[in-house]
C-alpha cells in the first residue's frame, strides 16, 4: 500500500504528543523548509537532521524510509535539474540543491505525520481547527478510495500478467500500462457515479455532516 | 398478493429507457404488501437493478415533479422530486458492490452517515450506530477502516448503515454475490429477522427459497411470471424459458437421477 497508517508504532514518544501538536509540527517544518533563505546551508542541513531524528523517534525504519524516498527522489532529481538547464548562472545550481533539500524535508515531514497520526485523528483535528468541512470530507473520500483504486490497479496488473507471456517488444508494455491507467480512470469515474447514488440513497442532500464535530 | 390500497410499494405501468435508447423496463405493474418478501429473478440484463433503483428514487424520480406522472408509489405516496427524502427515509438500498456504499474512512462514520442525514441528534445517532452494528454482529469493528474487512463483513456493515436509518422497506441488489457460505448464512439470518418489506434481486435461487414467499421473473424489462416462490421456481418451463434453472432441492427425483 502506498498510503497507509497501519504501520505506525503507537509506543513511540511522538505518538504521545497531542494530535494538534503533531499536525502543527509538520506544517511548521514544511513552512520553515520553504522560508529558509537560499545558501543558508547549515540551517537547511539542521532542519533535515531534525526531521531525520523525528522519524527515528517515531520508529520509522531506514528500510521503509529509503524505499519511500526511492519513489520520490528520481522525480525530484529530474525536476531539480530543470533549473540549471533553463538558467545558466551560478545561482541556478544553488537553487537546484536548495529545491532538492526543501522538497526532501517536506516529504519526510509528511512521512512522519503519516506514521504518528492515524488518518481519522487527522480529520478530527482538521475539523477542530475549523478547516472547511467539504475539504475534510474530500480528504476522507480520498483516503478511502485510495485503497479501493489500489486494489483495482492490482487486479488489472494481475489480469495483464496472466496473459502476458513475455513476448513482444519493450515498448508494448508501455502501451499496455498507459491503457491500464486510462481504464483505471474510467473505472474510478464509474465508481464515483455509483458512490454518489449510494450517498443519495441514504439521504445525502449536499451538506457535509460528521459524527465527531459540529458539522 | 397485495391490493394497491394495502401496498407498501406499487408500480403502475413503470417503463424506463436509458439515454442510449435501450428499453430497460416495459410497463411493469406490481403491488408489494408491507412485510412481504419478494425476490426479483431473471437473466443478466433483465432490468432487475434498474427496477430496484426506481424504488429508491435513484432513477427518473428527479425528473418527475407531478403526481400524475409518477409510476412508483411508496406507502401510497407518489415518488416525485419533492418527496425523494421522505421516500429514501422509508426505503433502504443495499448496493451490489459494498465498496460503492462504504465511502467513509471508518465503519462507525459510515454507519452514522444515514442517521446524520436524517437530522438526528448526536446521542440518537450514536445509539443507532451501535444498534445497527450489533444487529449485524459487527459491534467490535466500529473503528476499523472498511478496506481491512472481508467482503462478507463489508456487506454486513453496509446493511448496518441501512438498518441504522430504520427503513420500513429494504431493497437488496445481489446481496449474496461474492459471499462465502458462512457469510451468506449470516446475511440470511439478519434478513430473516427484518420485519418490514423486503425486495431482493438475485441469481441465488436457494437464497430466494430460504427467504422469500413471492417471486417475480423479469426478462427484457417485462414481468414474465409472478407468484408463489416454490410454484415458480419448481416450474421447469418458466425457468428454462427465462434462462434460469430449477434449484436442486426443487427438482423432481426423475430429473435429479437423469442429471446425476
Amino acid at each position: 500500500m502506498v498510503v497507509s497508517d497501519s504501520g505506525a508504532s503507537p509506543q513511540s514518544i511522538c505518538h504521545a504528543l497531542p494530535a494538534g501538536i503533531r499536525l502543527s509540527l509538520t506544517i511548521i517544518t514544511i513552512l520553515i523548509a520553504g522560508l529558509i533563505p537560499l545558501e543558508h546551508w547549515p540551517a537547511q542541513g539542521l532542519l533535515l537532521a531534525l526531521v531525520f531524528v523525528g522519524l527515528s523517534l517515531a520508529g520509522v525504519t531506514m528500510r521503509y524510509l529509503f524505499r519511500r524516498l526511492g519513489l520520490f527522489l528520481p522525480l525530484l532529481l529530474v525536476f531539480g535539474l530543470s533549473v540549471p538547464v533553463t538558467h545558466s548562472d551560478h545561482a541556478a545550481w544553488n537553487w537546484m540543491i536548495s529545491l532538492w533539500l526543501r522538497c526532501t524535508v517536506s516529504f519526510m515531514a509528511g512521512l512522519w505525520l503519516i506514521h504518528v497520526l492515524p488518518f481519522r485523528e487527522l480529520l478530527t483535528t482538521l475539523r477542530r481547527w475549523r478547516c472547511p468541512l467539504v475539504l475534510v470530507a474530500m480528504l476522507g473520500f480520498m483516503y478511502r478510495y485510495t485503497f479501493i483504486l489500489w486494489d483495482e490497479l492490482r487486479r488489472l496488473r494481475n489480469a495483464r500478467a496472466a496473459r502476458d507471456f513475455g513476448g513482444g517488444p519493450w515498448w508494448r508494455s508501455w502501451s499496455i500500462n498507459s491503457q491500464m491507467i486510462g481504464l483505471l480512470l474510467l473505472r474510478a469515474m464509474e465508481r464515483a457515479e455509483r458512490t454518489h447514488r449510494a450517498m443519495l440513497a441514504r439521504g445525502w442532500d449536499g451538506s457535509v455532516r460528521f459524527l465527531d464535530g459540529d458539522g | 398478493m397485495a391490493t394497491p390500497e394495502q401496498a407498501a410499494i406499487e408500480l403502475r405501468q413503470l417503463s424506463f429507457r436509458y439515454p442510449n435508447g435501450r428499453l430497460a423496463l416495459d410497463s411493469i405493474q406490481c403491488a408489494i404488501a408491507g412485510s412481504e418478501r419478494l425476490a426479483i429473478v431473471g437473466p443478466s440484463g433483465a432490468g432487475k437493478s434498474t427496477l430496484l433503483m426506481h424504488l429508491n428514487g435513484l432513477l427518473p424520480a428527479p425528473s418527475i415533479s407531478a403526481d400524475d406522472d409518477a409510476q412508483v408509489f411508496v406507502q401510497g405516496q407518489a415518488v416525485t422530486r419533492k418527496r425523494l427524502h421522505e421516500v429514501r427515509r422509508q426505503v433502504g438500498f443495499l448496493f451490489q458492490d459494498p465498496d460503492d456504499q462504504l465511502f467513509c474512512p471508518t465503519v462507525r462514520d459510515d454507519v452514522a452517515f444515514g442517521p446524520l442525514n436524517l437530522g438526528l441528534d448526536r446521542a440518537e445517532v450514536i445509539a443507532r450506530v451501535e444498534s445497527g452494528l450489533a444487529a449485524v454482529g459487527m459491534a467490535d469493528c466500529s473503528a476499523r477502516n472498511p478496506s481491512e474487512l472481508s467482503t462478507g463483513e463489508r456487506k454486513r456493515v453496509c446493511l448496518a448503515g441501512i438498518l441504522a436509518c430504520q427503513p420500513s422497506i429494504l431493497v437488496l441488489d445481489e446481496p449474496t454475490s461474492n459471499l462465502d457460505p458462512r457469510a451468506r448464512r449470516q446475511l440470511l439470518q439478519i434478513l430473516k429477522a427484518f420485519s418490514g418489506t423486503l425486495i431482493v434481486a438475485t441469481h441465488d435461487l436457494d437464497f430466494v427459497l430460504d427467504l422469500c414467499s413471492r417471486v417475480l421473473v423479469l426478462e427484457s424489462g417485462k414481468v414474465q411470471a409472478d407468484g408463489n416462490t416454490e410454484r415458480i421456481l419448481s416450474d421447469p418451463l418458466i425457468m428454462d424459458r427465462h434462462g434460469l434453472e430449477v434449484p436442486w432441492r426443487l427438482r423432481s427425483p426423475a430429473r435429479r437421477a437423469s442429471e446425476g
